[in-house]
Formats: C-alpha cells, structure tokens, sequence
C-alpha cells in the first residue's frame, strides 16, 4: 500500500508493507514470507534466475527504463575477477521520494533483492550507496543487515548454500552527481563523485577497475516477488513495453501526495484526480511534470490522456524518468519554478564538463534576469540555443537534463515569460 | 531540554491513513541504540554525522571511533575507498572538516592533502567551517517550492535570527538552502541536524525553533494528522477507498 494514503486501484507488490512496522524485523520479514524467493534462487542456477528477471520485462526503475535481466546479463562469467553489484540509493531527483520508503519499512526486501541478484551475477560483494541524507533510514537498513548477517542471510554462507556474499552499507555526502552511475562508482572509490566516459561500461570495467552492475533501489526491490511468482505473473499488469508495477511518488498540489504503487500505463489523469483526490481547492491544472525535474512539463491538455507508461509518457512529449508526478496549479509561477530547478543543475553539476558548467551557469542567470523583469525576448532565443547545446555534449546527461524543462516551459507557457519580460507581470503569489 | 518529548506536527511526514507513532516511523525503537564502536562492520559507516554535540580538537581516531574506523577500512579494496567514510567519521567527532582534519584523513588513509582537500569539498555535506549547534537546512526545490518552502526558509531565518549561511550569535543555529530532501511527498522537508522534519508550515518555525533552544512548550499533537489544520492544504476525504486493514 502506499504511503501515506493508499487507493483501492493499487497493486503493492514493493509497497505491501509500507506502514508496517512489524516488517522492518527480521521475524516480522520472514513472517510475510520473506526470504522465500532467496531459497528458491539459491535452488536455481544463477542462469535461471537472470531467465526469470529477463521474462518478466523488468526495467531499470532509476530513471533510464534499461531492461534489467538484459543488464544483468552483460556481466562477463569469468570470475578471475572480483564482481560488484552497486545499489543505487542516492534518491536526488527532485520530485522522487520513493526510495526512502523502501528503506525504512522493507529494509529486508531490499537486502533481499540485493543477495538473489548479486547470486546471479556473481558478485560477492554488494554496495548500498545511500544518500548521505537518509540518516535515519540508513541506519534503518543498517540495522537490518546487522540482523541478516546474525541470521546466516549474509557472509561467507548464504543460508547454507556455499555462496560468499557481503552486503556494505555506505553513505553518500551530499551530491546529486552521485546518483549518475558513473559518478557513483567515483565517490564509492573515494574520489570526487565525478562520471566516467562510456565506454568502457561498468560491466566491464566499473567500480575498482571491476566488472559492476549498478541498480536502483526499487529495481531490487522488485526482483523478490518476480522470483517468487515468475516472469510471466509480473506481466499481467502493465503494458507490453512497460510491464509490472512501479512506484508513483506524486508531490505539488495535489490533495494527498505521496507514493502510489501503480500499473504501468495508468492514466495520469486518474492519478491526480481520483488516486490524489484530485488538485488543492480544485483548482485546475497548468502543468505537470511526470519525471522528475529533468523532464519536459505536459500542459494541462496533454496531460489529459498521457499514460504513465514508459512510451507512453514519450508520446505525450515527455519522458516517464523514475515515475516522480510534480502537479502544478495554476497559481504556479512557471519561470520561477524553472529558475529554481536550473539553479538546483548549476549548483550540482560537477564542472568536469565545459557545455554543463558554464551553460547551467547561464542558463541560471539568464532565467534569474527575466524574472527580475530585466529580460529581453532574445533572451528566449538564447535559453534555447544555450540548451541545445548542452544536448549529447558532456560525459554525463546532468547537462543534458536542463534542456527538457527549460525549452518546454518556453514552448508552452511562452505568454509567461513575455509577460514577465514585457511588463513585469507575474502569475502566482510567488 | 524540554520534559515531554517534542512533536512536531510534520516530525516523520504525514502519516496520512496509517495510525502511527513517531518512533513507528522513525524506526527509533528498531534501530536502538547504536554502540560507537559500530555493530558489525558491513554497517560501521551509516553513523549520523551531523550532531548537536561537536568537539573541533578531538583527536581522529581515539577508542571506540578508532575501532569503528578499522572495521571501515575492512569493507573495501582500497583504502582510497574509505575516504567518504572517514570524513564522515571525522564529522561526526569533530563538527566540521577543517583543513587539518583533511590533512589527518589523509595522512591515515597514506593519502595526499590536496587530494583528499579536493574531494572534501566536493561534497555539501562537510561542513568546511564550524555550523551552530542546529544545522537547518530547509528544501526550497520544486515540490516544497510549490507548496511554500521560501516562505519557511524566510521564517527559520526570521526567528533563529541569522542571515542565510551565517552562525547566530549564541552559536545555536545555522540556516542554509537546501536542494531536494527526496521528501517531497511531505513539503516542506526541513533537515536538522540528522533528521527530517517534514510537512513544515510556517506557522510550526517558531515552535520548533523554540524546542531546538531547550524552551519549547512541550506541545504534542494528535498522532494522526486528519486535521484539515495541520497541513497547508485541506484533505481530501476518501472517494472511492476501501476500509483499510488495521
């Protein structure tokens, strides 16, 4: 169920247990039948298991969409080398809270997700990278892995099977560059938390110079209840591209924000309306950003039918990214809202990369002029051009992120902007 | 320290639907009480290390940290690798990483200065200068931005005093900016210190910013927050919901 509020047209398979404290213990896990799909793992081939992972047509819950069986089984066999998996629980996104949830009330499904597929890949060592952040819900998983290597769960003897797997619970320090892949493996290694060229890919050469697979949080998280029913039974819900269930973290103006566990392909409409009992004083919609900040706005219109579907929210013009619903009323101050969110790239971006560190810069001070009423129409012209080339440009897609917002606030609420620019009018009480 | 534990309304989100304490969904009570030595050594780095009690002149590592710091350097391949881990450490003793404490880290971990100088500050979460006592560091991105996060920001500043970055006087707070919590279902996400203070309106600033001082009024509210007047905005009743499961 979700948390805070729950809706009779979810599907918690990840979520079943949020709110219940009972299911952060150990016996409490095993109660609800936890550790059931490890033993059943372990009784596979780890061949098996990645078979099992493919079929369902999980994909990467992080923001990308890459199918995770597929991803898995990039991992060379050869184990001349050490393995790594990395968990990815530096949540940064703004609009993504999901993540948090999964660690403080299912810490063991995680862990869980954690042991079958580092058996699959084989890889002995698995690093849950949280932001640093989540103090408390760090020390939640903390515990619990504690508790499972009291239990036999984790360490040298896998519940008995001969298998060596460790589990490391790391804490990040504060940077969203940290939950790019690349940029993790850096800060786990100690460095700055810089992204790497690709290639080479982590699979190859990842963290420590060996093969890795890096994962979200709420891809592993799937992972137990897919072994446990199988591949096929993932798919009765979603769509063929998008199968499964994902985690749908609403926030704005909404009358219940929270996370919502969802089919894939749920009308977004729906979401705001009838799970989120619709908008704050039933004001209507101007906007919705469906992904997190680094994704195109939907207009009120094209919100009406977008599917929250991978393609779906592609057709509608945007992408679904990690699923992060921002509602905004129209009260909303769009540039504002713009500007601060290209403020939020200038201060993260790494600076490795000329186009993002200079043109987040910019973008961020051009942004900030208009609304000061210091604007001019060319400097619409400007954002664009500056935008475009802070597409395909840079090692990472930080830089890349600022473009969707920025250029579909300009396209669709370009009235916003001129006023501003022409006579200083502001919408909103912002 | 005031006698009846503090409530803010917003202390662990708005629990919505759910009938739940604090320590319920904090997981205080499952978590207990951590030994400084550090438990077992895959969780030795997932300390809290932003505190209200600082020691600047702490020696690195002494005792039970030191033990805690070589059950870190047991978890990696490298000892590069335990840098993150060791400034976390560093912060958690010390309060902030000063350039000294980056020379200490370094000498540890057989690394150079200007190394382990470059990566520090990389990150915003090592404080590179000494902070109050409270560390407030209030979100203002977009889903708190949406729901009134400036107004928040401006009201901590107002009634702690302070300018936006800047010390108090009596060394009790320090209020910055912050980019997103991932606590957006629960604007505004306010962190201080090593924890979340969540559904923040301006009207509760003073009451927390009074119990942060040790004067609070000891006010605790319902531990379900139906209250139409808790949250900025109105709840909605439930539509089309099934009785949920108690």
């Amino acid at each position: 169920m979700g948390y805070p509020y729950s809706h009779e047209k979810e599907v918690p398979i990840i979520s079943e247990h949020f709110g219940d404290p009972e299911a952060r213990t150990l016996e409490g896990w095993k109660a609800r039948g936890g550790y059931e799909a490890l033993k059943k793992a372990l009784d596979m081939s780890p061949e098996d298991v990645v078979e099992i992972v493919k079929a369902s047509g999980l994909r990467g819950r992080g923001g990308a969409g890459f199918p995770t069986g597929l991803k898995w089984s990039f991992m060379p066999k050869d184990k001349a080398k050490p393995h790594y998996l990395l968990c990815n629980a530096d949540e940064s996104e703004p609009g993504t809270f999901k993540d948090r949830e999964v660690l403080r009330w299912v810490p063991h499904l995680l862990i869980e997700g954690c042991v079958i597929a580092a058996y699959a890949m084989g890889a002995e060592h698995v690093y849950i990278y949280c932001r640093g952040e989540f103090f408390e819900a760090t020390q939640v998983l903390a515990k619990a892995v504690e508790d499972a290597y009291a239990d036999g769960i984790l360490g040298d003897d896998v519940l008995g099977s001969g298998q060596k797997i460790d589990v490391t619970v790391f804490a990040g320090a504060g940077a969203y560059i940290c939950g790019e892949e690349t940029g993790l493996m850096s800060s786990l290694e100690g460095r700055r938390g810089e992204p790497r060229v690709k290639p080479p890919f982590p699979a190859a050469v990842g963290a420590f110079g060996m093969p890795t697979t890096i994962n979200n949080v709420e891809t592993l998280a799937a992972i137990p209840p897919i072994v446990r029913n199988g591949g096929e039974w993932y798919r009765q819900w979603g769509t063929e591209e998008s199968p499964g269930t994902k985690l749908f973290c609403v926030s704005g103006h909404v009358n219940r924000p929270g996370n919502y566990e969802l089919p894939l392909g749920f009308p977004l409409k729906d979401l705001i309306y009838e799970v989120c009992c619709g908008m704050v004083e039933d004001r209507p919609l101007k906007a919705v950003i469906p992904g997190g900040s680094s994704v195109a706005l939907l207009s009120a219109e094209e919100a009406e039918n977008c599917s929250l579907s991978y393609e779906g929210v592609i057709e509608a013009g945007s992408m679904l990214g990690c699923a992060s619903v921002i509602v905004m009323d129209e009260t909303t101050d769009i540039v504002h809202q713009v500007a601060r969110m290209a403020s939020f790239y200038a201060h993260e971006s790494c600076g490795q990369c000329t186009p993002c560190r200079e043109g987040t810069a910019w973008v961020t001070t051009i942004l900030k002029r208009i609304e000061d009423g210091r604007g001019t129409e060319d400097d619409l012209d400007t954002l664009v051009e500056v935008t475009d080339q802070m597409i395909g440009t840079t090692i990472c897609v930080l830089s890349d992120s600022v473009a969707p917002p920025v250029q579909s606030s300009i396209e669709k609420f370009r009235d916003e902007y001129l006023a501003l620019i022409r006579r200083g009018e502001r919408v909103g009480a912002a | 320290m005031s006698k009846i534990p503090f409530r803010n309304p917003g202390w662990a989100g708005n629990v919505g639907e759910y009938k739940l304490t604090e320590e319920q969904v904090r997981g205080i009570d499952f978590v207990g009480v951590r030994p400084l030595e550090g438990g077992h050594a895959a969780a030795a780095s997932t300390y809290p290390f932003m505190l209200e009690a600082k020691d600047p002149g702490a020696p690195l590592f002494e005792g039970p940290y030191q033990t805690r710091f070589e059950k870190i350097l047991t978890r990696y391949p490298t000892k590069q690798a335990a840098l993150l881990p060791a400034l976390n450490l560093a912060q958690e003793v010390r309060g902030y990483i000063s350039p000294e404490t980056m020379d200490r880290v370094a000498q540890l971990l057989e690394l150079s200065s200007a190394y382990v100088r470059g990566v520090a500050t990389f990150y915003t979460m090592y404080n590179k200068r000494p902070v109050g006592r409270h560390l407030v560091q209030v979100c203002t991105n977009i889903s708190c931005n949406l729901c009134g996060a400036q107004d928040v920001l401006e009201a901590f500043l107002k009634h702690t005093n302070t300018e936006m970055g800047e010390t108090s006087l009596d060394r009790a707070f320090t209020v910055i900016e912050a980019e997103c919590l991932a606590g957006c279902g629960f604007p505004t996400c306010v962190q201080i210190n090593s924890r979340y203070y969540e559904n923040v309106t301006v009207a509760e600033v003073p009451r927390i910013v009074a119990h942060l001082r040790g004067n609070g009024d000891g006010f605790v509210p319902p531990d379900n927050r139906d209250d139409a007047t808790h949250t900025k905005f109105a709840v909605a009743p439930p539509s089309t919901r099934t009785e949920s499961e108690e």
